[in-house]
């Protein structure tokens, strides 16, 4: 089921470098009690990678991922996808950037209620006004274990199949950055194992670029390197994670910050 | 609960917008014209005039009081579906059934006696003016003055008050119980389509000149646009088992249409009721007056009031029909800001799901526009092959396009403004909000 992604793909040869963020800042609310989400993260991720972003509540985690996916509009600092930067100012300039270039992941699925399952799979294409390929479509659902449920619509099925079918969404759309945002967080264990599998072999056999995150230490450790995140700010990266090194990492990711802020 | 209600209604007035204002256009039309029941009982009212003022009363009376019915209920039913969360939280709070009931009926009440108060000076004013337009045509004795009294005042009370209680208990009970599938049965559509084919043909047996010639192929059309209306979802389903649009925006739009036909009936039953009333009543009074002014007779006082009824009428309903299209599609629109948020996060400019929008709008009002036409030209072909031995009036194309014009304007205006408003929200809060 794996495809040469230059017969499908007109562009240009993807870029070494998936994603580049560089000095990204980023702050919600009003100047005098304006709450900074993000301040200046510089990480560059390599073609073909797999990562987790972790870090406790409010660490901007969720932050960073919509930056980096061209879903929100940094203040301050250069966003780089596949070697393109993220310039444009309106929504429509930034749905233009973010097709073919980033697909998406969430935990609360996101299908629309009124496709059915193969329709779901084929929408970003079809939004896009590419060619609709729906053998190959077929084939990736068939590849995520929903083959026999092409004509079902979201609500007929399980969480954890939604998530599968979300991932043969991003995949057929053949982005050059998926972005999954806590895609196991409303599964139960089994479910989550299947989603987590399915985003690395995303990685390993389609070559894609995954960018996860996540709270779950488990589910980290499926990733080849977790970033942690605390208060807005890169607090450090680990590679080849393991679910216990994860969390005990994440416990004294507080340890040396600056006390009283 | 009721003091609950009162402060609901005070948090929020907003949320009672669209009731308030079904409420006072209500009590508003009630009451200007019972009040000419009032002025008619005024002492030293001769017989002539006092019929005019009788006849109008009555007829417009007996309408205004159904549609304030449909209007509120209308307006009720959407707002109390907005607040089914709110509604959900009270339940578990311990809010028993009877207590959620009587809230939302007793918010209702206090905002219909609110719409009613508001109304009684325009109604006074607009009961002045109806005499006064009457007197104008020659219909009422110059000598009669207007009287705003207790006709008026109980029935604009009573009328507003009862269809508030009325609609907020059926809103209230069809959300409570939770199942929305209502199963119309068949065959009331079949009858009512069988009835007004009756109607519409027996204008045949008439001859050019009847007093009563109007009646019939007016009842006819009414009759088949009500038999239509309650085929709504059907009709819906089967246009769009037919429809192929191009463009994702297209394609996506029929495929929500398909899975929603259901909800959207409501809007699909109103614009076919406009539609057909309005286009048959304008039609055949413009043909009738152009055919008495060509003969250059002098109208009767009976037919001069029959010209006012009709406009009075069809202006009625278009006014209620305009509130209510507006409010269930305001409503409902504004209700899928999720569902436009996945949209977008599935690679949709906010120009392609306007897009949807406004080709889902558009295809309703073809539908309703298609279905009510039909039914309206059942009633004014036969009238005017007896009227003026032509089988298509002259003047049908003008009253369409301004029909068709008001209809398309209030369905895709009112879709296109309010998605423009939701679709400020970003994409990603958008889906978490309700999430």
């Amino acid at each position: 089921m794996v495809r040469n992604r230059a017969r499908h793909d007109p562009r240009t040869e993807p870029a070494a470098e998936a994603l580049r963020l560089v000095k990204v800042t980023k702050s919600y609310g009003a100047a005098e009690n304006a709450v900074t989400a993000l301040d200046g993260v510089t990480l560059g991720l390599a073609r073909g990678t797999f990562t987790a972003v972790m870090g406790p509540s409010g660490s901007g985690k969720s932050t960073l991922l919509q930056c980096a996916a061209g879903l929100e509009r940094p203040d301050a600092g250069i966003v780089r996808v596949d070697g393109t930067e993220l310039t444009g100012a309106g929504e429509t300039d930034l749905t233009k950037f973010r097709r073919g270039r980033v697909g998406f992941v969430f935990q609360q699925y996101n299908l629309l209620e009124t496709l059915t399952v193969a329709q779901n799979t084929v929408l970003p294409l079809k939004l896009a006004g590419r060619r609709v390929d729906r053998r190959r479509a077929t084939e990736i659902l068939t590849a995520v274990g929903l083959g026999d449920r092409l004509g079902h619509r979201p609500d007929q099925l399980s969480g954890g199949q939604r998530q599968r079918v979300a991932i043969a969404r991003a995949l057929v759309a053949e982005p050059r950055v998926i972005f999954a945002d806590e895609p196991t967080g409303a599964l139960d264990t089994r479910s989550a194992r299947d989603v987590l599998a399915l985003l690395r072999e995303a990685v390993r056999a389609h070559g894609r670029t995954v960018v996860m995150v996540t709270h779950d230490p488990v589910a980290a450790s499926w990733a080849d390197s977790v970033l942690f995140l605390a208060d807005g700010r890169l607090a450090g990266r680990m590679d080849a994670p393991t679910a216990d090194t994860v969390a005990e990492r994440l416990a004294h990711l507080g340890d040396d910050a600056p006390v009283g802020v | 609960m009721l003091v609950l209600a009162l402060r609901s209604v005070r948090q929020r007035p907003g949320r009672f917008l669209a009731t308030l204002l079904s409420a006072f256009l209500g009590a508003a039309i009630v009451m200007a014209f019972n009040s000419l029941h009032d002025t008619a009982g005024a002492p030293g009212v001769d017989a002539v005039s006092s019929e005019t003022l009788r006849t109008a009363a009555g007829v417009v009376g007996g309408y205004g009081t159904l549609l304030v019915f449909f209007a509120v209920a209308s307006a009720l039913t959407v707002n109390v579906r907005q607040r089914a969360a709110e509604l959900e939280l009270l339940r578990c709070s311990g809010a028993t059934p009877g207590q959620l009931k009587r809230m939302v009926v007793g918010e209702a009440v206090a905002v219909a006696l609110v719409g009613t108060a508001a109304a009684v000076l325009p109604a006074v004013l607009g009961g002045r003016l109806l005499v006064e337009l009457f007197q104008d045509t020659g219909q009422v004795a110059r000598s009669v003055d207007h009287s705003f009294g207790a006709v008026a005042l109980s029935s604009g009370v009573g009328v507003t008050l009862v269809a508030s209680a009325g609609a907020a208990l059926l809103a209230v009970r069809r959300v409570t119980r939770g199942r929305r599938t209502v199963r119309r049965r068949p065959v009331f559509a079949w009858a009512a389509l069988a009835a007004g084919a009756v109607a519409a043909s027996s204008t045949f047996a008439f001859s050019a000149t009847d007093e009563m010639l109007m009646a019939f192929p007016a009842q006819g059309a009414i009759l088949l646009s009500v038999g239509f209306a309650l085929m709504a979802p059907k009709l819906l389903t089967g246009v769009l088992g037919r429809l192929a649009l191009g463009g994702a925006s297209g394609w996506l739009a029929v495929r929500n249409l398909r899975r929603r036909a259901g909800e959207l009936s409501g809007i699909l039953m109103a614009l076919i009721l406009f539609t057909a009333v309005s286009t048959a009543t304008l039609t055949m009074q413009a043909v009738e007056s152009d055919e008495v002014a060509a003969s250059g007779t002098v109208k009767s006082v009976a037919a001069k009031n029959l010209e006012t009824l009709n406009y009075t009428v069809v202006g009625i309903i278009v006014v209620f029909v305009c509130v209510m299209l507006v409010n269930s599609l305001y409503a409902a629109t504004t209700y899928r800001g999720r569902e436009f948020g996945q949209q977008r996060l599935a690679g949709a400019t906010p120009g392609q799901v306007l897009g949807v929008v406004g080709v889902e709008g558009l295809v309703l009002t073809v539908v309703g526009l298609l279905f009510g036409t039909a039914a309206a030209l059942a009633g004014i072909v036969p009238f005017t092959v007896v009227r003026s031995d032509a089988v298509l009036p002259g003047q049908l194309v003008g009253v369409w396009v301004a029909v068709a014009a008001v209809g398309a304007a209030a369905t895709v205006g009112t879709s296109l403004f309010t998605a423009r408003r939701v679709l400020r929200t970003p994409a990603v809060r958008a889906v978490g909000a309700t999430a």
